[in-house]
């Protein structure tokens, strides 16, 4: 509601309430009716938060990736700074044997990636897909170099309590994902640096002349992604129990895809974080429901494209009709 | 044809003459690591055939991004919510689904290993191929037939795979037993055909007389007989999986041998042996594959087209 | 009229930012010869050199399509994937009727209508094209799976071999088709008014629109090009590996990507050349081979390819600054 309205009014745009329904919504409502009708274990509790669960690492990479796509960029690296992520976590929870130091060395190690690539957009200007395109191929390159190809295992057994464990009766990565989505709405709708985000995709120049310094907003941004990178490593090695130098990759794209489903713009600063949620959460009941309904895996690998494709295209049609 | 007539009336016989006694119509999860590559459609193909034969379903779960560990790792979750009566599971990584393992066993679903062997968790046999020996075996071959002495060259698989891994050891501990044989260099092409290529066009470069190439599977073999063939040069290549392509390639002289794990059996094998779990007939521990070596004298044996192939009956599995 | 007014100018600037930005790259290109040269003695032969630029023409060929999408400032990230159909469908034709020139015509055809695919998402339902063409991607990949069904096809007539790994005149045939590529996309870029009105589209779309130039058609016609090359690529590809399996392109994407860039096309469009390119792909080429040459491990192929992608663009705006700043 309220990010809604702040939304609109950063963006500067006077859309009506219901025109700002992304279509993903109805994609979400329309697969969950179908999976819900064909297969009975679909609707169960244990399924549902196997769902949000399953989408937990994912969020915390597109959280982040909704504000640098507002600030008209994009991080290619996020999937590759994860795993990187990773494999430091891993490896100094090994030399250590202390899980919050390692937890807090991945952290840094991520919130650094991150910090680098909003250094290099913003100061010399590099744009940010061939940016963040070379600094996917560098940590992919310290991944390999870290491990030789090897996965890291031997981890303490509390570890894996991260991604199992529960606290109040809730999965834990359900309430990291919840408080990682509360925090980051905070950050975009409450404070003054999320006012600025969308400024940074649609007026950049306004910015820069009502005396902000926009290039360290932009650097704190993509280094905000970065953070939530090191954030999600801890879930992603929890879920393995190891860590393994390929087991982020690609992630980037999917962050991005959510992010689109979700409704936010490629252009002009329009951003919608409550879509960035709908959306990983659409791709993971899709992925859900295709498994539990036995669909052959070539068929499911078609149906995430066609559902990005058709989320947009539904979006397209809403501005259309605008 | 006659033979085939004759093996499944037995089995039909054997069929009858349990049937009454036994449950049948169990639903097997059967996971394997990605829809690219042939051999895992092999292992597919044997696990449905062996379903078949005994009446049991097979699901198939295959990541939709090949080899992810992350998609299999979901899958793995999806699979428990549909409590199939047991888990067929073949990991993309040995160290990286232990938990996955424990998730099932948890969720008090019985896991048979597969193809690779995982690295922890609590599994009721395995069924797969000596990798270790495969390698040894393949590489003792090339060297026999290099005449004990020459330059090779060896292509490695992904790294940190545990078949790479294996093959590999294989191959460095026959190299010791043939001290004339000289290795002049050990790269990886993940098991992929155009890196193999490129990385084979590469090195003939720097080293003018190859007399032997182990590639540590077929795709990339096949990959070193097209860079062979480009340079018009010539040299022993052996892979390993048995695969047809590489069956094809023995056949016509272009390919020296091919160390094979038989894809087929291990699907079959697997299904059979979950299924005698879920019978409460006894299972062995672990159920091996025998390598065999496929090359000029006895390709025939084994170019037979999967449709035509048959499992061994469930009595026979486990004194197999 | 209009048009030409608003595309001459933009023409010009980018030819002299390609000249100075191309002479770098060749100076690269030349140091790094140079260095290998000096470390390895079988760099510098007449074989390792043909060898190199035989398997910069499989890079080049998909590059070179995606180099007319970004010129745009459109993106494609479906070329992996459309190499991989591209290469199995027209595998299985020539293997049903043995027409190497059938496989090769429908194979090309398949490029082309999963670009004008792409191109319809963009233009049409005015999909970002990063997100078209991702979406693409998954439906490709999923449609090739689901036709290979965990096959491979394999062992092709050898006149259709030919254009992967035949010679002529001891030069392979690949390095011909690339040379031919590469001069008719120069010209069809630098010297006919669609290549003009590709550049412009990137300068300023609005602009562009506002002088006549027919945007959407213009657009398709270089996702169509794309996908075209991509199936071009993938004949070379099935021809020089004689067989094909689902995951053929899989990898090629980000790598091509980084070819376009590290030649000096620019992604927001308007600024770049397919010679630029060509030296682009080579560059990476030859990194791979010195790299097998001298044995250094595969680890380090990726940190090496991310700091030359940073590298090469940040000098290109260092020169772009200084250039825009004395005109």
């Amino acid at each position: 509601m309220s990010d809604r309205t702040m939304g609109e009014r950063a963006a500067g745009q006077g859309l009506s309430f219901l025109g700002r329904v992304p279509g993903v919504a109805f994609v979400l409502v329309a697969l969950f009716a179908i999976f819900a009708t064909l297969s009975p274990g679909f609707t169960t509790v244990p399924n549902l938060s196997n769902i949000l669960v399953q989408s937990s690492i994912l969020l915390l990479l597109a959280l982040p990736m909704t504000l640098i796509i507002m600030t008209e960029g994009l991080d290619l690296s996020i999937g590759a700074v994860l795993t990187l992520a990773s494999v430091v976590l891993a490896t100094v929870a090994l030399s250590t044997g202390s899980l919050s130091i390692a937890v807090l060395a991945a952290v840094a190690v991520g919130s650094a990636m991150g910090l680098l690539n909003g250094w290099i957009i913003a100061w010399p200007g590099i744009p940010p897909f061939v940016a963040t395109l070379g600094t996917l191929s560098i940590a992919q390159g310290l991944c390999l170099l870290l491990t030789d190809g090897q996965s890291v295992v031997g981890l303490p057994d509390e570890l894996h309590t991260v991604y199992a464990g529960y606290l109040l009766g809730l999965p834990i990565p359900i309430i990291i994902g919840a408080v990682a989505y509360a925090l980051m709405h905070l950050l975009l709708y409450h404070t003054r640096l999320g006012t600025y985000v969308p400024a940074l995709g649609g007026n950049r120049e306004a910015l820069r002349h009502a005396g902000v310094n926009d290039r360290l907003v932009l650097t704190v941004i993509y280094g905000i992604g970065g953070l939530m990178a090191g954030i999600a490593a801890l879930l992603l090695t929890s879920r393995m129990s190891s860590a393994h130098p390929t087991a982020g990759i690609g992630m980037e794209f999917d962050a991005i895809a959510a992010v689109a489903v979700g409704g936010t713009q490629f252009e002009r600063g329009e951003g919608w974080l409550l879509g960035t949620l709908l959306g990983v959460i659409t791709i993971g009941v899709l992925r859900n429901g295709l498994n539990l309904l036995g669909m052959p895996s070539s068929i499911q690998v078609v149906c995430v494209g066609l559902l990005v494709i058709l989320a947009l295209f539904l979006d397209g049609m809403r501005r259309v009709e605008e | 044809m006659k033979k085939l007539f004759l093996l499944m009336s037995t089995l039909c016989v054997a069929g009858l003459a349990h049937g009454p006694a036994l449950a049948d119509g169990e639903t097997i999860a059967v996971f394997t690591k990605n829809q690219t590559n042939p051999f895992f459609e092999t292992v597919r193909v044997g696990a449905a055939a062996g379903a078949k034969s005994v009446n049991a379903k097979v699901i198939q779960y295959i990541p939709i991004k090949p080899d992810s560990i992350p998609e299999q790792m979901s899958q793995v979750e999806d699979a428990i919510v549909r409590k199939p009566d047991a888990i067929l599971f073949t990991p993309v990584d040995y160290k990286a689904l232990v938990p996955g393992i424990n998730k099932m066993t948890a969720a008090k679903i019985p896991v048979i290993g597969m193809t690779d062997r995982p690295a922890g968790g609590d599994i009721i046999s395995f069924v797969g191929v000596d990798d270790y020996r495969l390698g040894l075996e393949t590489s003792q071959n090339l060297f026999k037939a290099m005449g004990g002495k020459g330059n090779v060259i060896a292509l490695e698989g992904v790294k940190g795979t545990l078949t790479s891994t294996d093959r590999m050891r294989g191959f460095t501990d026959a190299l010791k037993q043939f001290p004339d044989v000289k290795l002049l260099a050990s790269q990886p092409a993940n098991y992929q055909r155009l890196q193999a290529l490129q990385v084979m066009e590469n090195l003939m470069q720097t080293h003018p007389q190859i007399a032997g190439v182990f590639a540590a599977n077929d795709a990339m073999a096949t990959g070193v007989v097209e860079a062979l063939a480009g340079a018009n040069r010539k040299a022993l290549v052996v892979g390993i999986n048995g695969s047809k392509e590489a069956v094809d390639l023995i056949k016509e002289g272009k390919m020296h041998a091919s160390g094979s794990s038989d894809p087929f059996m291990q699907g079959c094998l697997g299904v059979l042996v979950t299924v005698r779990a879920l019978r409460k007939m006894p299972v062995p521990k672990e159920l091996m594959v025998t390598p065999v070596i496929i090359d000029s004298t006895n390709w025939r044996d084994h170019d037979i087209p999967v449709e035509k192939r048959s499992c061994p009956k469930l009595d026979e599995v486990a004194a197999k | 009229m209009s048009q030409a007014e608003a595309t001459v100018p933009r023409r010009s600037l980018a030819l002299s930012n390609d000249v100075l930005s191309v002479f770098y790259r060749l100076l690269a290109v030349g140091i790094i010869c140079v260095v290998l040269s000096f470390i390895s003695d079988a760099f510098l032969t007449t074989n390792n050199l043909l060898n190199v630029l035989r398997q910069a023409s499989l890079v080049f060929f998909m590059a070179s399509g995606l180099t007319l999408v970004i010129l745009t400032g459109k993106i494609d990230l479906s070329i992996g994937a459309t190499v991989g159909l591209s290469a199995c469908v027209a595998a299985t034709v020539i293997k049903a009727t043995d027409s190497a020139m059938l496989g090769a015509l429908v194979g090309i055809g398949v490029g082309a209508i999963v670009g004008l695919g792409n191109g319809l998402l963009v233009t049409k339902l005015r999909i970002p094209s990063f997100i078209a063409t991702y979406g693409m991607l998954w439906v490709v990949h999923g449609i090739t799976y689901y036709y290979m069904s965990g096959q491979s096809v394999y062992g092709f007539p050898a006149e259709f071999r030919a254009i992967g790994s035949g010679y002529f005149l001891g030069i392979p045939i690949p390095i011909y088709l690339m040379i031919l590529f590469l001069l008719a996309g120069n010209f069809f870029t630098k010297r006919t008014t669609y290549g003009q009105q590709i550049y412009a589209i990137g300068a300023n779309t609005v602009a562009a629109r506002l002088s006549g130039i027919p945007v959407n058609s213009r657009l398709n016609l270089v996702f169509i090009l794309s996908g075209a090359m991509a199936g071009l690529a993938s004949l070379i590809y099935l021809a020089r590996l004689n067989s094909a399996e689902g995951d053929i392109g899989e990898t090629l994407t980000l790598p091509t990507i980084a070819a376009v860039v590290i030649g000096g096309t620019s992604l927001f469009g308007g600024v770049g050349s397919l010679f630029g390119t060509f030296i682009g792909g080579l560059i990476l080429t030859l990194i791979l081979n010195g790299m097998n040459l001298l044995g250094v491990s595969a680890n380090w192929q990726p940190l090496i390819t991310g700091l030359i992608v940073l590298l090469a663009v940040w000098l290109d705006m260092k020169t772009r600054s200084k250039t825009d700043a004395s005109s």
